[in-house]
């Protein structure tokens, strides 16, 4: 309900807003969250839980909420699993569960099985005897939370870069006063303030009830802000409905913003980003984040209207909302008598019951008796009565005996319809641990702090066990100074002192209720997961220790919640089931991200097409005017095949390849990756990176190269050009053109930094025409005239500069089809003229464009592999027999050559490249398929395999175990076919030479 | 997300400007072939995973190409020191 005569800042109740929740229609105000409009409108149930699909209302106020998880909006606004408490209300919002209390739930259905389903349930009945694939999808239906989104976001996300001197994460008390008092003794330092909450101010506006000098200090240092904000060129940033939720390593910090528009941005009317996530690079981070209250544990404590203190006391201070009428506080901190007064001053009935015997007599205690509220000292919860909403409670009398808690009464019952609990604070320490600081837990304020020093970081308020807000505004002032000390604005930091009492808002004195409580079943430490601490004694029973691993056992913490108000608890309670000190247990590891990050804000702007570079040869439009099919290598589009009207793949390529072995063919080569290399050192580099010999490769001539690594294993190959002494043109494939260049700079720089050798990269400074085929020399002879072509004045592997249709080219003559070839190389733009005249030269020969589908038939006619392809990064040259281009007299150990007299290189029984040719020749095993032996063990596989037009059978090349000794023999290729399920082909092992094997073709016709 | 100061370029710019390269100081053996397969694998393919101060070697990939020596805390992150090859030595690391 809300109250009729309450005076909020936050609410301007002449501005009504309308929403609908779970289908039904409902008004609000201009500042409430959801959640609070939802309590005025006396809606008490959000959702249900993951595991048993109870009934669940609200527990907390803020990102801590474990249970009200709801659905906003539909279609492309829709967004699942958010908390109600941090959706702000605007007009029109449509919102549902994320899984509704109202409907039959399956879940709930079995509630008298729920005792036979502690954690380990669904592994031990399922997975373990292995029915998990039958159940699974069923299973799936009914756990879990909303649907996932089904149509593309509408909305716009951004990304913002920031750089700043001082990020302060937190716009409580403590972030308030630290980012003024930097910008007030500083004239330059920049400062960035981010706070996740609508206003700044945090949990101070609870103190506006009962001390005036808190709302004229809010006041105040707000107009202060502003007035460092509303400037030109202002050095202040403030950011709120802005979660700081990561730190990364060097003080990168990134805040995921609601804008202020937010949610309401109405479908169709994008006007800003919906949200923004700021990238923030700091010199300094003062983290002032706060705390988190924790619950006390008792049985059933998941009934709805079972809240946390602090949040019915936010809920009634800021929103003027309370859903029940007959209150108790329970908890062991004097800061349930805080919430008691402010509940009391509302007129409202409410009972503390404090589990401390002597509670204390601070002023708040006091304070509280003396407004006549009833105060039960020394009493613990032991169990809330009611279906689905609380209705009362049971109660007993304890002791501390020796460390222990005792139960020591017999329970009498007490009736209530809202109970509001506080087992202390947890100190919001997730960030600072993110990059690997450590906690540690500090008796006097029974929380885990962050690890006191760290460079370029300060922590105030809550965060480290500060309460009173008048000792956070020193606090944070001494931190602020320490900051402006390590920013070199200030040569000495002042530091004044806090009151005594200071630590006494944490005095949680003790951490456990008694373990009889403990051992009664749903007791809930996570709401979300619904583990309870039955659950947490079964981990431990079945042997888990580490705190990691009874996290994971009973998923605790696992939640959209991540565990914000459960699992400080859940190790309080393995501590205690342990009986070890719940320093000893420690905390589990805090991680990004803080809370839940909309996959929208990381993407930003960044959709729609990918951002890999799509890169084209300058022949592409000549591709796409001929209808070729491409594929992309290394980024580069080339061209597939060029089917004709009604080919399909193999169609075109039995043509593409038939034409290049009986007539002409031409190719784009432009994509392969070429490296200029100069100075007088080349040809010595070159003998250092390839394994075969350079230092005789004449000018004019060419030579095809293996490059390993230092393990022994082929990483490229390829043809380099000697262009003369001091000059030589590498070719790569495509694919690894980046990748080698750089090993090669790494060999440059960092090992050989005495050769005098200078590397280019210029892949796209050439284009390459490569004319292939029988007629090649007869094309060549009409396009280019001042080459001689003759076969015995040009010969394989050389390379002559000329003219081609007027345009200087190299031609070289190389071939990666075992045919008569020439590669015209030219200058980049000149590529589409020379491909268009060499096509329409060509055309007596009927000159057939191909791509690479036929040229890897054509290679592996020849045997010719791929790297990358034929080989996997653990394949020696001598695996695929080609011991012959390991130089044996070079000077210089080149790179790989020591591993290659390794034992373990030179064992029979590697895999080795072979031929496999199927006993049935039409027959094509598909790439990847294995090498059985006669137990159906793999002892191989097939690398490349295709249908070759001019043998007119299959062929393919494959690893297999020792397969240079196997040659002639048998094996099974096992492969799936489409009809007749598994089959196993005999295949004749062979060499991988499969056409013209004494290499007659390369010279042509003559 | 390092910040990494590029001794060649003299900018402090992000961490995806660089690619990592390894440890430093790790010097190609002069004679492979005189080493048994022993000390070769120790080159290969055996290094310190040193916990706390340690050198290594960083490219600016998308920038100068240069490589160069990175000093850098392997507990904290924190970068202690750049260096141009030759700077320093695995004899006199700063």
């Amino acid at each position: 309900m809300r109250l009729k005569n309450h005076k909020s800042d936050f609410i301007d109740q002449s501005e009504a807003l309308s929403f609908i929740f779970n289908n039904k229609s409902y008004k609000g105000y201009k500042g409430d969250t959801l959640a609070s409009a939802l309590i005025a409108n006396d809606v008490l149930f959000f959702a249900r839980s993951f595991k048993y699909g109870r009934k669940r209302g609200l527990m907390g106020s803020g990102v801590e909420e474990p249970n009200a998880l709801v659905s906003l909006e539909i279609g492309g606004r829709y967004t699942p699993n958010l908390k109600a408490t941090e959706v702000m209300l605007y007009d029109g919002l449509s919102a549902v569960s994320s899984s509704n209390p109202n409907s039959i739930d399956f879940r709930a259905l079995i509630k008298p099985l729920h005792r036979f389903m502690p954690a380990g349930f669904y592994y031990k009945t399922f997975i373990k005897q292995k029915v998990w694939a039958m159940v699974e999808d069923s299973l799936r239906s009914i756990a879990g939370f909303s649907k996932a989104p089904t149509e593309k976001d509408e909305d716009v996300y951004d990304h913002i870069f920031h750089h700043t001197e001082v990020l302060v994460v937190g716009g409580g008390v403590a972030g308030i006063t630290a980012a003024l008092e930097v910008l007030n003794n500083s004239k330059t330092t920049r400062v960035i303030l981010v706070d996740e909450r609508a206003h700044l101010g945090g949990e101070l506006f609870n103190e506006f009830q009962s001390d005036d000098t808190a709302i004229s200090w809010h006041h105040d240092n707000l107009s202060k802000l502003l007035e460092f904000k509303n400037v030109a060129n202002s050095r202040l940033k403030i950011f709120s409905r802005s979660t700081a939720y990561a730190w990364y390593d060097h003080n990168y910090i990134e805040v995921l913003q609601t804008n202020a528009t937010g949610e309401s941005l109405i479908s169709g009317v994008t006007q800003a980003a919906r949200k923004v996530l700021h990238k923030i690079r700091a010199k300094e981070v003062i983290l002032a984040t706060g705390a988190h209250e924790r619950p006390m544990l008792f049985e059933t404590n998941d009934l709805a209207n079972i809240m946390l203190s602090q949040s019915v006391r936010r809920y009634l201070n800021e929103f003027g909302v309370i859903s029940g009428k007959d209150v108790v506080l329970y908890g062991n901190n004097d800061s349930i008598y805080s919430t008691a007064i402010d509940i009391k001053n509302n007129a409202i009935n409410c009972k503390v019951i404090d589990i401390r015997p002597s509670g204390g007599e601070s002023e708040t205690v006091l304070k509280a008796k003396k407004l006549g509220i009833e105060v039960l000292q020394g009493y613990a919860v032991l169990k809330a009565h009611g279906t689905n909403l609380v209705k009362g409670i049971e109660i007993s009398s304890v002791e501390l005996q020796g460390k222990k808690w005792r139960l020591t009464g017999p329970s009498k019952r007490l009736n209530c319809d809202l109970l509001a609990s506080s087992g202390g604070f947890n100190p919001v320490v997730h960030l600072d641990c993110h990059c690997g600081a450590k906690t540690f837990f500090d008796e006097d304020s029974q929380a885990f702090l962050p690890q006191k020093v760290r460079k370029n970081r300060q922590v105030c308020g809550s965060i480290s066990a500060i309460g009173f807000w008048k000792d956070v505004v020193i606090d944070a002032k001494n931190k602020a100074q320490l900051i402006l000390l390590s920013l070199g604005e200030i040569k000495k930091s002042t530091q004044d002192s806090m009151s005594k009492n200071y630590l006494d808002y944490y005095n949680a004195s003790q951490f456990f209720v008694p373990i009889e409580i403990l051992n009664r079943p749903k007791v809930f430490i996570d709401m979300q997961n619904d583990v309870t601490t039955l659950d947490v004694a079964l981990a431990i029973r079945e042997g888990y220790r580490s705190i990691e691993h009874i996290k994971r056992y009973t998923a605790m913490g696992f939640g959209t919640d991540q565990g914000k108000t459960g699992n400080i608890n859940g190790i309080a309670v393995a501590a205690q089931f342990l009986d070890v000190p719940l320093s000893e247990v420690g905390t589990t590891t805090f991680r990004p991200a803080y809370t839940g990050v909309d996959f929208g804000a990381m993407a930003g702007r960044e959709v729609g097409g990918f951002f890999d570079p799509q890169r084209y040869t300058t022949i592409h439009d000549s591709h796409l005017e001929s209808g070729a099919e491409f594929e992309v290598v290394g980024q580069w589009y080339r061209p597939w095949y060029y089917p004709k009207s009604g080919e399909d793949i193999h169609q075109a390529v039995n043509r593409e390849c038939l034409a290049v072995r009986t007539s002409l063919g031409m190719m784009d080569a432009s994509t392969l990756g070429k490296i200029d290399v100069q100075g007088k050192d080349s040809r010595e580099f070159l003998s250092r990176v390839y394994t075969n010999a350079w230092m005789k490769l004449a000018p004019g001539s060419c030579r095809y190269g293996l490059m390993c690594n230092e393990k022994g294993m082929i990483i490229d190959d390829g043809v380099s050009t000697c262009i003369n002494d001091n000059h030589f043109i590498m070719t790569t494939t495509t694919g690894g053109a980046a990748s080698v260049y750089s090993a090669l700079e790494m060999w440059l720089q960092t090992e050989w930094s005495d050769l005098d050798v200078h590397l280019s990269s210029v892949t796209d400074q050439f284009a390459t025409v490569a004319v292939v085929g029988p007629n090649a020399r007869n094309l060549m002879k009409v396009l280019c005239h001042d080459i001689d072509f003759e076969r015995d004045n040009f010969k394989f592997m050389q390379w002559r500069p000329g003219t081609v249709c007027g345009v200087q080219a190299r031609v070289m003559r190389i071939s990666f089809s075992g045919e008569l070839a020439y590669e015209i190389n030219i200058e980049a733009n000149y590529g589409r003229y020379i491909w268009d005249e060499v096509a329409l030269a060509g055309k007596p020969w009927n000159i057939t464009p191909y791509g690479t589908e036929s040229m890897h038939v054509l290679r592996a006619e020849k045997g010719y592999i791929i790297v990358g392809q034929d080989t996997d990064g653990s394949m020696t040259p001598m695996d695929v027999n080609m011991k012959w281009i390991l130089a044996k007299d070079k000077p210089f150990s080149y790179i790989g050559r020591r591993s290659f007299s390794i034992s373990a290189l030179n064992s029979d029984d590697r895999f080795q490249l072979v031929g496999l040719l199927t006993k049935d020749a039409h027959v094509v095993l598909p790439e990847g398929s294995h090498i059985i032996n006669n137990k159906g063990g793999s002892i191989g596989y097939v690398t490349s395999s295709y249908f070759s037009p001019i043998l007119r059978r299959s062929i393919a090349m494959a690893q297999l175990k020792g397969g240079l000794s196997k040659m002639t023999e048998i094996v099974l290729v096992k492969i799936v076919q489409e009809k007749q399920g598994l089959k196993e082909i005999p295949c004749e092992v062979s060499r991988s030479v499969f056409y013209d094997i004494e290499g007659e073709k390369v010279d042509g016709n003559e | 997300m390092f910040l990494i100061v590029c001794p060649y370029c003299k900018e402090s710019r992000d961490q995806n400007e660089f690619s990592p390269a390894g440890e430093a100081f790790i010097a190609r053996p002069q004679n492979p072939e005189e080493l048994s397969d022993d000390e070769w694998s120790d080159y290969v393919f055996y290094r310190t995973n040193h916990k706390g101060d340690h050198w290594e070697q960083w490219v600016h990939t998308n920038g100068c190409r240069k490589y160069f020596l990175v000093k850098r805390s392997t507990i904290s992150h924190e970068i202690l020191e750049v260096a141009a090859f030759g700077e320093v030595t695995s004899e006199n690391p700063s």
